[in-house]
């Protein structure tokens, strides 16, 4: 392994084990390996070269959610993430990266002409998918066996993705970016329109960023550190010139990678350094924006509510964890909805999506992830809200395995709903 | 380890037997940052399996090393000489607490702080409270004795264990003591496997005492300009007949270290800090508070502050668990010493260090369980400079000496380990040593149990 930034990193490490306590993956696997202070060890050896076994310590560091919760109780501020992100890409640069991802990340997620045409192939794809299985929204399929784990029920792809809705001149310009992401406008357009007209009841002009590649965060967290980087590179290219006043940020994945992760790919001294910078200071979350934009002021009084309490949020782990935004989305829902709002059981645990994770491990994924809704329906929650695509991927397959008459929302379409009730 | 040996294991453990490298690894060190590979990784969940693990290793000779969360401070769970180590994180049951008779079952790798709030829903307190409490397991805490913050009011872990079902070096299943409030039948065989470090048995499953859980409790800092203030006013509150469940100490470099990771603002001229707890009945717990605080202005505290919510409070201890890791930040190598002396010596101890300091020309960090005299002393070290290394085994040397002089012991909770071998013989004499591994022999006479470990001798290190 060659990244020299690294043994700074591990090396504050104190093999206290602190980490094990908080570490999602722990209580499933009750190992040492699946935890921080396990993976920095290893990755620690295979610098000294102690390992040599590129596959197995890469093995290891997949196994693991980057849900920053050992990063966020370390009492030495190990930065656990970035450890394992830089070990997998250096990793990946003696082993190779597993071919399906290879093609997923280098060639469709770099351009936006490209996602589309993937969302459209999948979609048709879909359809020959047997076993559609009932639920509230009747979104859902199941995957066949065998194909991304027993019982993985997706969202049915729509026709149309949100962009694809936007009439060609609407939304072209304005001093206020959206950063839609590849699932709000193609797996869940609803939630692409529902923060659009949201953002714009704030009376600025918005724009939509259409030239969006991938935010990159699924490439780099696979260890894909180029393609990572030619996503990042592209958006903030991108994203700069169009001198946005403000970008806003949907989904709180693709936010961290503009406000954090973009620096291990264009770090100080990268020509694009200083725009990555502007960037980054000008992306908000998108209840941050509503809240700073006067929206909210908007909002008719909550209709009085019969079910007290029965909306829940759901903590993006990069969201509220990392960035730190989790007060914010609360208090977007205590006034967008009234005292339907309530703290649901668990919102903090991570619900185990961890992007590629799920892909790798559906069965261990499914299983955090159903004690999650669970443990909400069990105190009450009918309808869980959040703020990151990927939690929303999880949670509804999730509500769909555990109990279907659960709903799960972003928070903007409730804002969409309070806004504009007849 | 003989192909045989690890084949027989792989029989009676399949999947939780592990042999990879990289799992191997991911158990070869502790909290001291050394590091010994072990051959093999086991995971039992009974007593069985670990009776069986020590069956086969009497047949093939290897070494067992049980391992808790592997948190230790003086390399109890390093397999210094290679073998199994035998990682009880899977034996992680609270089996039954008992509210009539008060007391608890737990499976040794139950974490330690799991154990204290099951005990809390239920009114009912555990009071052991190593730092370490959020991860270390009762079985690591058993085996070394551990203290906490809280030993100054209710004792160590020592003083809850009733009794103890324990896998004997030779594979035999002892069941010692009682589950209730006494019991002099024998020889304690039950104290004698507490703090005995993994070398005369593995603990299965322990009896636990608890006690009700007092009513309130409210913590303070109290800031001093320098340690010797801190020590007085320690030796002030004793005087005044107040017994607080907790006071701590922390020097200025701890403080420093701690508030570079935390947003807390400390005045000027903060030079070390008592942290106070007392708990009790409501109207006590405000009055000694009141008192508490009145003693440390009339000791020329800076400052008081104090919290009596648990947000408030779990802030204030936050930030006495993140010294001793955030060290790490000091120095990469710190030689982490626990030595106690008797409470009125505390302010000659800090004369002392601080004069060590200067003449040995070595970084010193001082915080710990002032209110019992045990005080963390830490040499740190950069790890690079050859001379430094052996001024700072000079000044180890040098503390463990003073502290015996002083009427003190070399370990209050720490524990032997490999990181103290060399200081047994001059804290026990000659003949407590060859008591001691008579005792050893008879418990465990293949030294089949963590070998390498408290006696020097025996340390025939390998990596
Ligand atoms: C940040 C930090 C703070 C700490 N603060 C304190 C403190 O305040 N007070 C204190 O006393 N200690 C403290 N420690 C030291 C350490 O946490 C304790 O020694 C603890 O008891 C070790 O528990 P463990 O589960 O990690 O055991 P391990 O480190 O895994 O093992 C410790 C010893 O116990 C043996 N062992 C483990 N399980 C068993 C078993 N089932 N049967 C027999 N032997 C067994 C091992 O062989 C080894 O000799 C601290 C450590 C850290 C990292
Ligand atoms: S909590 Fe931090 S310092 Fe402690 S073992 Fe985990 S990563 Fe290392
Ligand atoms: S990021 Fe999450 S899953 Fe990964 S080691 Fe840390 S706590 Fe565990
Ligand atoms: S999407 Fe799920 S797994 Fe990913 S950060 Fe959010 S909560 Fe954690």
């Amino acid at each position: 392994m060659r990244d020299a930034d690294l043994k700074a990193l591990t090396g504050l490490c104190a093999k206290c084990g602190t980490c094990r306590t908080v570490c999602t993956l722990y209580p499933e696997r009750k190992a040492e390996i699946a935890v921080a202070r396990g993976k920095i060890a290893l990755i620690d050896a295979a610098m000294s070269g102690e390992d040599n076994d590129a596959d197995a310590v890469q093995e290891a560091l997949t196994d693991c959610l980057l849900c920053g919760r050992c990063e966020r109780a370390c009492p030495n501020q190990v930065l656990v993430e970035e450890i394992v992100m830089k070990g997998r890409a250096d990793l990946a640069e003696e082993v190779g990266i597993p071919a399906w991802k290879r093609v997923l990340f280098g060639k469709v997620m770099t351009s936006p002409a490209a996602t589309g045409i993937a969302r459209k192939a999948a979609a048709a794809g879909q359809r020959l998918l047997p076993g559609k299985i009932p639920t509230a929204s009747g979104l859902h399929y199941r995957f066949p066996d065998g194909l991304g784990g027993e019982g993985r029920t997706v969202p049915k792809l729509p026709a149309k993705g949100f962009l694809e809705s936007l009439g060609k001149g609407e939304a072209a310009t304005g001093e206020v970016m959206l950063f839609v992401g590849c699932v709000f406008d193609h797996v869940f357009p609803e939630v692409g329109r529902a923060s659009y007209e949201t953002v714009k009841a704030s009376g600025r002009s918005v724009a939509v960023f259409r030239d969006a590649a991938c935010c990159g965060l699924p490439a780099m967290v696979s260890g894909d550190r180029r393609s990572a980087t030619e996503c990042a590179e592209a958006n903030v290219r991108r994203l700069r010139a169009a001198e946005p006043g403000a970008i806003v940020f949907p989904c709180g994945s693709c936010l961290l990678m503009f406000k954090r992760n973009v620096f291990s790919l264009i770090p100080k001294g990268d020509p694009l350094y200083d725009d990555a910078v502007f960037v980054a200071n000008h992306a908000v979350d998108y209840a941050s924006f509503l809240l700073s934009s006067g929206v909210l002021d908007r909002l008719p009084e909550p209709s009085p509510v019969e079910k007290v309490g029965e909306i829940g949020y759901h903590d993006p782990c990069h969201l509220s964890g990392t960035l730190g935004k989790g007060p914010e989305a609360r208090e977007v829902l205590s006034r967008a909805v009234g005292p339907a709002f309530a703290e649901m059981a668990g919102a903090d645990l991570c619900c185990a999506y961890g992007g590629t994770f799920n892909m790798r491990d559906y069965s261990t994924s499914a299983r955090i992830g159903e004690n999650k809704v669970t443990a909400a329906v069990r105190g009450g929650t009918k309808v869980i809200s959040t703020a990151c695509s990927g939690c929303a991927l999880q949670m509804r397959d999730m509500a769909a395995r555990t109990d279907p008459s659960v709903r799960v929302v972003h928070i903007a379409e409730l804002v969409h709903q309070a806004l504009f009730r007849k | 380890m003989h192909a045989e040996a690890l084949s027989a294991l792989g029989n009676l453990f399949g999947d939780r037997l592990r042999t990879s490298l990289e799992t191997r690894i991911c158990y070869s060190f502790d909290a001291t940052g050394k590091k010994f590979l072990p051959d093999a990784v086991v995971y039992p969940v009974n007593a069985e399996d670990v009776r069986q693990t020590v069956l086969l290793a009497n047949f093939h000779r290897f070494p067992v090393v049980p391992r808790g969360a592997g948190s230790g401070f003086s390399g109890g769970s390093l397999p210094v000489q290679g073998g199994v180590v035998l990682s009880t994180e899977r034996m992680d049951r609270i089996i039954s607490i008992d509210t009539e008779n008060l007391y608890a079952v737990v499976e040794p790798g139950v974490v330690t702080e799991t154990l204290k709030l099951e005990a809390r829903k239920r009114g009912l307190f555990y009071p052991p409270d190593p730092a370490s409490l959020k991860f270390s397991t009762v079985g690591g805490n058993i085996a070394e004795c551990a203290g906490g913050m809280c030993a100054v009011k209710y004792g160590v872990t020592r003083d809850y264990v009733l009794g103890l079902e324990a896998v004997l070096g030779t594979g035999e299943l002892l069941r010692t003591g009682v589950a209730t409030a006494k019991g002099v039948v024998g020889y304690d065989l039950t104290r004698m496997i507490v703090g005995s470090e993994g070398t005369l048995g593995i603990v299965t499953r322990a009896t636990l005492r608890l006690i009700p859980l007092p009513e309130a409790a409210a913590t303070l800092l109290a800031l001093f300009h320098e340690n010797r203030r801190s020590a007085e006013t320690v030796n002030a509150i004793v005087a005044a007949r107040v017994t607080p469940s907790a006071m701590e100490l922390m020097d200025r470099t701890a403080i420093d270290c701690v508030q570079a990771l935390m947003p807390v603002q400390l005045p000027e001229g903060t030079g070390s800090a008592l942290l106070l707890e007392v708990d009790g009945a409501e109207g006590q717990v405000a009055r000694e508070a009141n008192l508490l605080t009145e003693v440390c202005h009339a000791h020329g505290a800076i400052e008081v502050r104090r919290a009596s919510d648990a947000p408030g409070r779990e802030e204030l201890w936050k930030l006495r668990r993140s010294i001793s890791p955030a060290l790490r930040r000091v120095a990469p190598v710190k030689l982490n010493e626990d030595i106690v002396v008797p409470r009125s010596r505390l302010a000659d101890m800090f004369a002392f260090l601080s004069d060590l300091s200067d003449r040995r020309n070595v970084r010193i960090v001082t915080f710990g369980h002032a209110g019992d005299g045990n005080i963390h002393v830490n040499i740190m070290v950069s790890g690079t400079d050859a001379d430094e290394a052996r001024r700072a085994e000079e000044a180890v040397a040098e503390v463990f000496h003073k502290t015996v002089e002083m009427g003190g012991t070399i370990s209050g909770e720490h524990g032997v380990g490999i990181s103290k071998a060399p200081f047994l013989e001059m804290e026990v004499g000659p003949l407590g040593v060859a008591v001691m591994k008579r005792l050893k022999a008879c418990f465990d006479p293949n030294g089949i149990l963590n070998p390498g470990k408290i006696f020097l001798d025996e340390a025939a290190v390998r990596v």
